[in-house]
């Protein structure tokens, strides 16, 4: 390939080019202004320390989005083994019991009250994006860190379950079963914002 | 006769009988896998008596689709959050010292 075709690096336009996209990119994700703006810094800086290794095959901006990539999925695993060092302590975030009876004949059937209301989750008639965008992202922020991780890498992120499960150090049977319990919340936290 | 013919339908009937708890377990396994034949007779065989799975099924669908939805619009306007003057201006510094450092 000859130079001319190639991408080249001008990082004293990052801030200005990139900045903004970047930070948007982090803040779907990690669902917090403030560390976003700090991944993004961070990323900037990485880059420079890596410039040597950009090759010019991909864009300036794809080759910045794949740094943020790292260092959100290195929160996410901070996060993730702050909150929990083994699988009991994950199971005590949310259990069974909070949503299904755990006793008698019904065992297993749905808690009065904690099942869904209605067929839909969202309400009748149109409702402002904007708003729907604000409400996913609180719920998604009301989500225990370990849920939250293993969802947003999932749902946002679109990543392999093989890979979320190596990056978060857990088996797929334990992966399901959080995002079971991340649905679980999420559909909880969604109905409630609209039964009034 | 009769009652020992029931006796084992029952029983091999409870074999695909779930609670809830599974039942709601499965119709989130399914958004991401394939359910095999057992587990997808299970599945059917309790939202057919049960009410308020089949909500729950549904309700599932809509979250996993209204959440690609967020995900597609934070694609397409990536520019609905700004990074504030002084973030820009502290960025740029950073920056232009790591530049100078070199």
């Amino acid at each position: 390939m000859s130079d001319k075709g190639k991408h080249t690096l001008k990082p004293r336009m990052w801030v200005e080019q990139h900045g903004n996209y970047l930070l948007n990119y982090a803040i779907v994700r990690v669902n917090d202004r403030e560390k976003a703006e700090d991944l993004v810094q961070e990323t900037f800086l990485a880059g420079l320390k890596a410039k040597d290794k950009f090759q010019g095959k991909s864009s300036e901006r794809t080759w910045l989005i794949s740094i943020l990539k790292r260092k959100i999925i290195d929160t996410y695993r901070k996060q993730y083994s702050s909150k929990v060092s083994s699988m009991a302590e994950y199971e005590q975030d949310i259990t069974d019991g909070d949503f299904y009876r755990t006793q008698g004949p019904f065992k297993g059937h749905w808690l009065e009250g904690k099942g869904p209301h209605s067929k839909s989750l969202l309400p009748e008639g149109e409702i402002e994006q904007g708003e729907l965008r604000e409400i996913i992202r609180w719920c998604i922020e009301n989500l225990p860190p370990n849920l939250a991780a293993a969802f947003i890498m999932k749902m946002i992120d679109e990543a392999d379950s093989d890979e979320i499960c190596k990056e978060l150090g857990i088996t797929s049977s334990n992966l399901w079963v959080m995002l079971h319990r991340a649905r679980l919340k999420m559909r909880t936290c969604l109905e409630s914002k609209w039964l009034k | 006769m009769l009652k020992r013919m029931t006796n084992s339908i029952m029983v091999f009937m409870s074999k695909f009988m779930i609670a809830c708890d599974e039942a709601s377990f499965l119709i989130s396994y399914k958004q991401d896998n394939r359910l095999g034949f057992a587990k997808w007779m299970r599945l059917k065989m309790h939202l057919l008596s049960c009410h308020l799975c089949r909500k729950y099924a549904l309700q599932i669908k809509q979250l996993d689709s209204t959440v690609s939805e967020y995900r597609e619009s934070a694609h397409h306007e990536p520019c609905h959050h700004h990074l504030s003057g002084k973030a820009c201006d502290k960025m740029k510094q950073a920056v232009e010292e790591g530049v100078n450092a070199k």
